[in-house]
């Protein structure tokens, strides 16, 4: 790749990234040949040291850290991984590439052949399963401070966005108003995109791709000067920072359509608080200021004098018995303390109740038109939303 | 058994006992024997031809290594079609067994094998043989299976003549038959014994066994050339391993605690002491003057009495109370175990190599003990790993007085010691590659029959045995924990040791700075895994000492050596 005139954005981000990288791992280096044990510290990715900052409204890494040392038989392992992902990424930066996490996998994936005290052959993969080589990544992300956007990893598209919005994106301009049926997929480096030009008063982000798709051709973004995404179910880091993007730089509001249930409700909690898995990232990908439009429970059963959007035989044909797996997830969610406000906690409650849950595609069922134009401009002109 | 010959000198037995002898009056030794075949061990013929060849090795090995000769064995069992039925299964067999024993005087050949009696001489020794009977059953088998009599050769160390003679014991009057004999200069300087005895055998089904009795032989005997030649024409041979020869065993007289009526009354009648203080300080072993009288006195019997008048019928009561106290009388010093002969922690050890290839062996003779005036040593052998299989059961090798024990393995005392210990405490799991040998040697073998298959369950020896396997599987465990804690190093060693080249390369490119950058050179790498090679060396814990550290340098270079990636 190297010799193909590269954007100046891209070439800074290269340097960038080389640099701390060759900083972080030089270290290790001077440990081994001073012969002092090589450790690496990392934070550690995991729910007991995830901490939802409430000041904030987002999901953090806490204080605690992992050693990660090659001479413990437990770690050896997964220290070899994490220098071999790190020198893998640094080449790659280096030379002008762009893998995706995938690239990542096959370059790492040597098989290791040797032989044991006892003469035998013996073979051992440097990672076999892409979960394996994925972690490794977020552990380098966590340790550097990098992000792999930040890296230059691609990993696959997969939110979408069209509105009245133009971008610059590697050099091109590229209208968002004008993508006919399709959209722009968002890029895994959504950084480096530049906004130029808009006309927007909100971002509505739709949990589902077949709901964007229908929303974008009623014309819906049109006609409420709305920048429609979708993440198309759980969102990408892409799609989380351009929304987060959206929200910060062009000062819209952020409003959220997904399925009523608690993965739906989690969905919305990914994109404004941040993820377990990622919360090291959150400060970076997460929209505090998000709002949970709908579908809520009270929308489907109403409360109080709230009058419910379905009515007792729409509710029979539409509404989906709870699995096993739904309540338990809803009583996990219940315990997050993220989801402790009273708008939750009585949504959770209801579904815990009633043990029913509902798809947006019911809601375009009634007709399209009713989500379009009345259900969704609605519940914003009310403010009958939840955070 | 011990019963039987007293039916010739019935006069002495007591009026209780008569009875029951009254029946055997009328047949001769010769004859409850050939009628009791399966209680000398030749109940069929795979058994038969299995107990005549270890009756004629067993007398061999008596005839050698108990003067001090290292001894030369040949065994050849020889198919006899043309004395065999149509019956596939009624075939016959002649055994034929030399030695280059102390031979056996021309005077006392025919009555050796062709007269069915004790030894009238009451000393005791530890020999393989317990009764004098067993080759003479398998001549009574021989004649009454096949027809054919006994034959023997045989030349003393210091005649010029060897003798032949060939016999048949007459049942009837338990005497010797002889049909033919001979005698010729002796050529050479070989003396020994070669006897050959044809009987009517099992070869197929006993093949397993004979072969099983000779390995073991050669265990316990690895000071013996062992020379086996088969019906199907194989031969084994076990060449002789070492010159060094277990101590004889001596002859001794019987222990106060050990002695029962019958075999006072003949010690009495026998010995030439004029009282009964003489008696007992001259016929018996542990015992002094000073403890006699002390014993006497306490029993109230007058030391001077001729012992002689104890046999009247009168004193019986007496008599028999004196050989009760005897028995219970603390005062005598333990029995004498001098004179037994273990075969000592070498020769076990050399044996159970040879057979088994293991990669550890251990054994221990432990002290002398006694039990009712017997004494006896216990020793323990104990193979481990190597080219043994793992077993779900520890291989038991049983032996007494230098004799393997084949048959009844689970009636026997030291099957119930071993199956009460707990491997686990030694930190062996089964199935695992563990024989043990048990030896015990005794003037008296507590034998659980005739056949002498397998021993009595004697508290002191069952203590004993147990004793001597906790002590040698003791260095086991610590063989095996040395072992497991070596074993536990490599393999940290090697979890480390592999990701080496790996974790060199990947630091070598990633210390190359962005704005220099270029690959790292293997000279770069190499360096990078010296250090690292060197860092387990000194973190990791090694079992071994010093030295550890050199060693393990170079596995781990081995390990990295041979690592590559695909």
């Amino acid at each position: 790749m190297s010799g193909i005139p590269l954007d100046k954005v891209d070439l800074e981000a290269r340097k960038r990234a080389a640099k701390i990288l060759h900083e972080k791992f030089r270290k290790i280096l001077e440990d081994i040949l001073s012969g002092k044990a090589p450790k690496l510290e990392i934070p550690k990715r995991t729910l007991a040291n995830t901490i939802f900052d409430k000041e904030r409204g987002i999901l953090v890494l806490g204080e605690q850290k992992l050693e990660r040392e090659f001479l413990d038989m437990g770690e050896a392992r997964r220290f070899m991984q994490t220098l071999l992902m790190a020198s893998i990424i640094y080449q790659a930066l280096i030379e002008n590439e762009y893998p995706t996490i995938r690239d990542l996998y096959y370059r790492g994936k040597h098989t290791i052949i040797y032989k044991d005290p006892s003469g035998r052959t013996r073979q051992e993969n440097t990672w076999d399963e892409q979960a394996e080589s994925d972690s490794v990544i977020r552990d380098i992300e966590v340790f550097t401070g990098l992000l792999r956007e930040d890296m230059l990893i691609l990993s696959k598209e997969k939110g979408k966005v069209v509105g009245n919005l133009k971008i610059r994106s590697g050099g091109d301009v590229i209208d968002l108003s004008k993508m006919g049926h399709g959209a722009y997929s968002i890029e895994s480096t959504p950084d480096l995109i530049d906004f130029i030009d808009w006309d927007a008063e909100f971002v509505l982000v739709v949990e589902k791709d077949a709901v964007f798709q229908q929303l974008h051709r009623v014309g819906f973004w049109r006609k409420y000067k709305a920048i429609l995404i979708t993440g198309a179910g759980q969102p990408d880091r892409a799609t989380r920072r351009f929304v987060r993007r959206l929200n910060e730089e062009l000062k819209l509001p952020v409003y959220i359509l997904t399925d009523s249930d608690p993965y739906g409700f989690y969905i919305y909690s990914v994109y404004k608080v941040g993820s377990i898995q990622l919360s090291y990232e959150s400060e970076r990908l997460a929209t505090p200021s998000a709002k949970f439009l709908g579908v809520s429970m009270t929308d489907i059963f109403g409360w109080g004098r709230k009058k419910p959007y379905l009515t007792e035989t729409e509710r029979r044909n539409y509404i989906i018995k709870a699995t096993d797996a739904d309540i338990k997830r809803a009583k996990e969610l219940m315990k997050y303390s993220w989801f402790r406000s009273p708008g939750w906690q009585r949504e959770l409650k209801i579904f815990l109740e009633k043990k029913a849950k509902l798809e947006i595609e019911a809601l375009a069922s009634k007709g399209l038109k009713f989500l379009a134009f009345k259900y969704i401009p609605e519940k914003i002109e009310t403010g009958d939303w939840i955070e | 058994m011990d019963k039987v010959p007293a039916t010739k000198s019935a006069k002495q037995t007591s009026s209780k006992e008569k009875s029951n002898k009254e029946k055997f009056r009328e047949i001769s030794v010769a004859e409850f024997f050939a009628k009791n075949k399966e209680l000398a061990g030749f109940a069929n013929p795979t058994r038969a031809l299995y107990q005549t060849v270890r009756e004629l090795v067993e007398n061999s090995l008596d005839a050698t290594d108990t003067h001090l000769i290292l001894p030369e064995i040949v065994i050849r069992i020889v198919n006899r079609p043309e004395l065999s039925g149509s019956n596939g299964s009624e075939q016959r067999f002649t055994v034929i067994v030399e030695d280059n024993g102390i031979g056996v005087p021309p005077t006392v050949m025919a009555n050796a094998f062709g007269r069915v009696l004790f030894s009238s001489k009451y000393v005791i020794r530890q020999t393989r043989g317990m009764y004098g009977l067993g080759v003479k059953a398998a001549v009574l088998y021989g004649q009454a299976t096949a027809g054919q009599p006994l034959k023997v050769v045989s030349a003393t160390k210091g005649s010029s003549y060897s003798y032949m003679k060939e016999l048949f014991i007459d049942m009837k009057k338990n005497e010797p038959r002889i049909v033919s004999e001979g005698q010729w200069r002796r050529r050479g300087s070989w003396h020994g014994t070669r006897v050959a005895i044809t009987l009517m055998g099992d070869w197929r089904r006993a093949k397993n066994r004979i072969l099983e009795y000779i390995k073991r032989t050669a265990i316990i005997a690895p000071y013996a050339e062992i020379i086996f030649e088969t019906p199907d024409g194989e031969i084994y041979y076990f060449p002789r391993l070492t010159r060094k020869l277990p101590r004889p065993p001596r002859e001794a007289k019987p222990h106060p605690h050990g002695i029962d009526l019958e075999h006072f009354k003949i010690i009495i009648k026998e010995s030439k002491a004029k009282t009964l203080l003489e008696l007992l300080v001259q016929e018996f072993q542990s015992v002094g003057e000073k403890t006699a009288r002390a014993f006497l006195k306490k029993i109230g019997v007058n030391p001077n009495l001729n012992p002689k008048k104890l046999l009247r019928k009168e004193n019986e009561e007496l008599l028999r109370s004196i050989v009760d106290e005897m028995k219970k009388f603390e005062g005598f010093k333990p029995p004498r175990s001098d004179y037994l002969s273990p075969l000592g922690e070498d020769l076990i050890k050399l044996g159970l190599k040879r057979l088994f290839e293991p990669e550890w062996v251990e054994a221990v003779t432990r002290p002398p003990r006694a039990f009712e005036g017997n004494p006896f040593i216990v020793e323990i052998g104990m193979a481990y790993g190597g080219k043994i299989p793992p077993m779900n059961e520890p291989l038991l090798l049983r032996y007494a007085n230098k004799i393997p024990l084949l048959y009844e393995e689970k009636e026997d005392i030291s099957w119930k010691v071993l199956s009460s210990i707990n491997w686990k405490l030694y930190l062996i799991n089964f199935p695992a590659p563990l024989v043990v040998l048990v030896h015990i040697a005794s003037t008296k073998v507590p034998y659980k029959g005739v056949g002498k298959e397998s021993i009595s369950e004697i508290p002191e020896l069952e203590q004993e045995i147990k004793n001597g396997i906790q002590e040698v599987a003791r260095r086991l465990r610590a063989y095996i924990s040395r072992k497991m804690k070596e074993a536990e190093t490599l393999r940290r060693i090697t979890t480390l040791a592999k990701y080496i080249p790996e974790i060199a390369r990947s630091l070598a490119i990633l210390s190359k700075p962005p704005e220099k950058w270029s690959l790292p050179s293997p000279d770069e790498e190499k360096l990078i895994m010296d250090k690292m090679a060197e860092l387990i060396a000194t973190r990791v814990p090694t079992a071994r000492g010093s030295d550890g550290k050199t060693q393990t340098i170079k596995a781990i270079r081995s390990i990295v050596e041979s690592a590559r990636t695909e």
